[in-house]
């Protein structure tokens, strides 16, 4: 069977890059390696739907709960910070496994043919094509998108990709409690189809980011932190959850709620530009190119945009060149890009326990009276350079 | 609660073959003399998959969520990974 491009992995990325494809007249197959769409897809899973209507109409999307509230948390060795955001645009949670299946239903629709339990195991160049090598046969190509996620195993054996070391991928881990609409409702004082999220930082036993976020009938939990820190501190994913839970109080708010799935991903924070997103008819999108923005907490809006990039490049037959220019170009990805630097800089252990405990500490003087002996002058030095940094990042 | 009653939330089906094997186990005995216990892959792993028996590393690969923190986490890149085949392996209900 020939196909004008495979799209290996149905997550957002793949979706939107084999309807677009599909939607420009190619033949399009997506193979996803799990028994559904989204079936081996974690994440927290808030969405700015403004930034994504702009590749996909997600008037039909399943959106659980508009977000109302953003609360922010240091818990430090200073004392607890927390501040209740209400958010200017539009943010609203959803489940993966709905919104991922609702997105591979749109690739469909559009024409793409989706195979599910089908894992690809290789890729191999034939007169000019692509032989897609999978568990359940082989397939032809003119080209393929690999949207394969952050362990992306084909990216990697085809050395378009190095792997990831310890200080460029955080380890998250996270759970699902389920209860009923309203407790969920009552339980976080909001109203109808509103929701909260939270954005918790803690800096002991290692400097780490966590949140929580509302569904309908059920919540998240997780916490993640650089795999160098867990190694060099000897702390186990799991427990540091656990800590987390119990340092941020959130083990009370989930007190009677079930726990109905523990789950863990690897989250990208390096990759494009310093790595290629592309090779000799081979399209790498999402995270398989590191296209997330930790400071925005957001992944599903640049593996859409760069899904999204890669089926018209396929459709306009672009080069290599063509389609990773079209990525700098693209406002949700060159975001991802310009924080790059940052984002190394913040990722060291000792600025990101300064940036934990620089306003509790700040707070704890103003309220104890003693603010000319804050010593957050001392920090000043340290924020200078990341200052300069995020002249690129925060307009 | 304790990470295997956690476990037991998800919903799992075996692949015979294991995707996940060690490539040289004489490495881990020189990682267990660098590193100490316990070793780089039974720390990150958030699934207990490794265990070290008998100076062995044992892979409980059932156990696994598929995240692929091992083998960035691996001194020696000496974890061979492949996904599940045929939709085998975790499948989750939330994400």
């Amino acid at each position: 069977m020939e196909f004008d491009v495979v799209v290996v992995g149905a997550g957002p990325s793949g979706s939107v890059a084999a309807m677009t494809a599909s939607k420009a007249g190619l033949k399009v197959l997506l193979l996803e390696r799990g028994p559904e769409p989204g079936s081996k897809n974690v994440s927290g899973a808030m969405i700015r739907p403004t930034s994504i209507q702009n590749y996909v109409d997600l008037s039909s999307a399943p959106v659980d709960r508009d977000v109302k509230r953003v609360d922010i948390g240091l818990f430090s060795s200073q004392g607890d910070l927390k501040v209740s955001f209400r958010p200017s645009s539009r943010l609203v949670t959803l489940s993966r496994l709905k919104f991922d299946k609702w997105l591979a239903q749109q690739a469909e629709n559009s024409g793409a043919t989706l195979i599910t339990k089908t894992t690809v195991t290789g890729i191999e160049p034939s007169d000019g094509k692509k032989k897609v090598l999978t568990d359940r046969g082989i397939v032809e190509a003119k080209s393929v998108i690999l949207s394969e996620g952050a362990n992306a195993l084909i990216s990697m054996a085809l050395k378009i990709r190095p792997e990831f070391s310890p200080k460029e991928a955080v380890q998250a881990v996270k759970e699902v409690y389920s209860s009923t609409k309203d407790d969920i409702t009552r339980r976080f004082g909001l109203s109808g189809d509103e929701g909260v999220a939270f954005r918790f930082f803690i800096d002991y036993p290692l400097p780490s980011a966590g949140f929580l976020y509302t569904y309908k009938d059920s919540i998240s939990i997780g916490v993640g932190a650089p795999i160098n820190f867990l190694l060099e501190k000897k702390v186990r994913p799991s427990d540091l959850l656990e800590i987390f839970k119990d340092r941020t109080g959130l083990n009370e708010i989930v007190k009677g709620m079930s726990l109905r799935e523990y789950s863990a991903k690897i989250i990208p924070e390096q990759g494009f530009p310093s790595w290629k997103a592309c090779s000799e008819g081979i399209y790498l999108t999402g995270d398989t190119i590191g296209l997330i923005n930790p400071l925005e907490f957001n992944g599903i809006g640049p593996a859409i945009a760069s899904g999204f990039l890669a089926g018209k490049s396929v459709a306009n037959s672009s080069s290599c060149y063509e389609y990773e220019k079209s990525l700098y170009q693209d406002k949700e990805i060159s975001e991802v890009i310009r924080a790059r630097p940052l984002v190394r800089e913040l990722l060291k252990p000792e600025k990101m326990s300064t940036y934990i405990n620089l306003f509790p500490r700040l707070m704890n003087s103003w309220i104890s009276g003693n603010l000319t002996d804050s010593g957050v002058r001392q920090f000043l030095p340290k924020i200078a350079k990341d200052l300069i940094l995020s002249f690129g990042v925060i307009g | 609660m304790k990470l295997e009653e956690k476990l037991y939330t998800l919903r799992y089906k075996r692949d015979e073959n294991p995707h996940l094997q060690i490539k040289d186990r004489e490495k881990c005995l020189d990682c267990t003399i660098k590193n100490g216990e316990p070793q780089p892959c039974i720390l990150v792993c958030p699934a207990n998959v490794y265990s070290w028996i008998d100076k062995r590393i044992v892979i409980s690969y059932e156990n696994c969520v598929e995240c692929g923190a091992c083998k960035i986490a691996c001194p020696y890149e000496n974890i061979l990974w492949n996904f599940p085949r045929y939709g085998l392996g975790i499948a989750l209900r939330y994400g």
